[in-house]
């Protein structure tokens, strides 16, 4: 099938199933259910046959990493070849007890869990250098952006409440009355947006993500 | 018996004038109808971006976000989508000036998807050759594996940094690592919750729907512009709405609430 027909069948595909799942969703008839769990049940299998290709990708990458000796990872890939298959077989064997088997347990908590928590603590460091820099009084807005960081600080705080009643009464006001409206506006514009995109895609008129198509 | 199901008639009958009102001005647009659009800053940096890595000889870093999601999801399975989208537009850019684009995602169906992509954007520059699947990476979802990124920005230390696609709190400590490396960066996303962290840490920003006509708005395509139009026209509509909701409702009238069912 040339590659024009394969576009076209997708998007002729993607039209069909968003017009019957938004008729689904409106409309009371009955006789859309049945269609409606069958495409469902479906689109859980292609998403699992997805990952089964990234999976085979993933493979097949380290593969000719290690293959290639690629200096500093292809003993990186290497691990992953190995514990890959491993942790795969150890869950199809043990498919009653799952991840209480013993060995799987052993691994998941003086490993992973314990190398997990290592490098989550890493990325604190950056967390508190992005909140200086955001924090830097450069321009007007960046400093209203400061006070009002510190007032609801403060208020979140208890020790604010003891340095000044007021504190709470501004963090809270700022929260619900400052932050709500601004967080709906772009909630709307991003729903707005959205319902735009999936017309589009509808349309067959969004092609990006389908290899490209930006003439 | 009702054919609309219940407290859905006023979502359907926006969507319906939505739909209307976006084909219609799709159809002016394709018949000469002259509709312009604004322009983001952050669309037009792309080239930017792509042309500091090509001075500096350094790769461009892209993700569409490491949270833990799939294409299902409904929050963030189109703007990873919209992300590709422009992945596509970058890769293309990136392959006429000889610079690598290496793509990060936690996400295991878009990989095809994205494979795809940046295959089809190799083939289109008449490079199909240089396109090596060592370019997209798939970190897995936990907040540990965020490292892998890290790691990446520090060692590899790219000219560009692009954060476009559903974004959680890997937002704020990828934003940093590209700042800290100096790398040019370009952030968008409709998560609200993640927008102050990507406007703190990046030079342009895509905020909320502009993430979804980025991609679309580089064609130029009539039918793109006609649908952004149909958009402005109805965040009018819908801030008509809230005005004289708002106005009634201290007033003591409440018609409109009860109309909206809320």
């Amino acid at each position: 099938m040339s590659q024009i027909y394969r576009k076209q069948l997708v998007f002729v595909l993607t039209a069909i199933v968003a017009i019957i799942m938004v008729m689904s969703y409106f409309f009371t008839y009955e006789g859309i259910t049945p269609i409606t769990n069958q495409i469902q049940t479906w689109a859980l299998i292609i998403q699992l046959i997805a990952i089964g290709i990234g999976a085979i990708s993933l493979i097949r990458v380290h593969y000719r990493t290690i293959q290639r000796r690629v200096p500093g990872r292809w003993f990186l890939s290497a691990w992953l070849l190995i514990f890959f298959p491993l942790l795969t077989l150890i869950g199809l064997v043990n498919l009653a007890t799952g991840t209480m088997n013993p060995f799987y347990d052993w691994v998941f908590t003086n490993v992973y869990v314990q190398g997990g928590q290592t490098m989550y603590a890493i990325t604190g460091f950056y967390i508190f250098s992005a909140a200086y820099r955001a924090f830097r009084a450069r321009t007007w807005d960046a400093a209203l952006l400061l006070i009002a960081g510190c007032i609801v600080m403060l208020t979140n705080a208890p020790i604010g409440e003891v340095i000044w009643s007021g504190f709470p009464v501004i963090g809270t006001w700022l929260l619900n009355y400052g932050q709500v409206p601004a967080m709906r506006t772009f909630l709307i514009t991003a729903a707005l947006g959205l319902i735009a995109f999936g017309f589009r895609a509808l349309l067959g008129k969004e092609m990006g993500f389908y290899g490209g198509g930006m003439e | 018996m009702a054919i609309i199901s219940e407290g859905t008639l006023i979502g359907f009958a926006l969507l319906v004038l939505a739909f209307v009102l976006f084909y219609l001005l799709m159809y002016l647009a394709r018949t000469g109808y002259k509709i312009s659009a604004r322009t983001f800053p952050a669309v037009v940096a792309l080239p930017e971006a792509v042309g500091r890595a090509a001075e500096m000889g350094k790769p461009i870093y892209y993700t569409t976000g490491l949270g833990p999601t799939t294409l299902n999801d409904p929050l963030n399975g189109l703007q990873i989508l919209a992300g590709i989208s422009i992945l596509g537009y970058v890769t293309r850019l990136a392959v006429k000036s000889g610079v690598k684009v290496f793509y990060y995602t936690p996400v295991p169906d878009s990989l095809p998807l994205v494979e795809e992509t940046m295959r089809t954007a190799y083939l289109a520059e008449g490079k199909p050759e240089e396109f090596d699947t060592n370019l997209i990476n798939f970190a897995a979802d936990q907040d540990s594996s965020l490292t892998a990124s890290l790691g990446f920005i520090q060692r590899e230390k790219p000219a560009s940094s692009i954060l476009l696609g559903g974004f959680y709190y890997e937002s704020v400590v990828l934003g940093e690592a590209g700042n800290i490396v100096g790398a040019l960066q370009i952030g968008g996303t409709a998560n609200t919750h993640q927008m102050p962290f990507m406007v703190a840490t990046c030079d342009y920003m895509l905020l909320s729907e502009e993430l979804y006509a980025a991609s679309a708005t580089i064609a130029g395509d009539p039918d793109v512009l006609g649908s952004l139009k149909g958009e402005d026209i109805l965040k009018m509509i819908i801030l008509l709405i809230l005005v004289i909701g708002a106005l009634l409702s201290v007033a003591g009238v409440n018609t409109i609430i009860d109309i909206l069912g809320i």
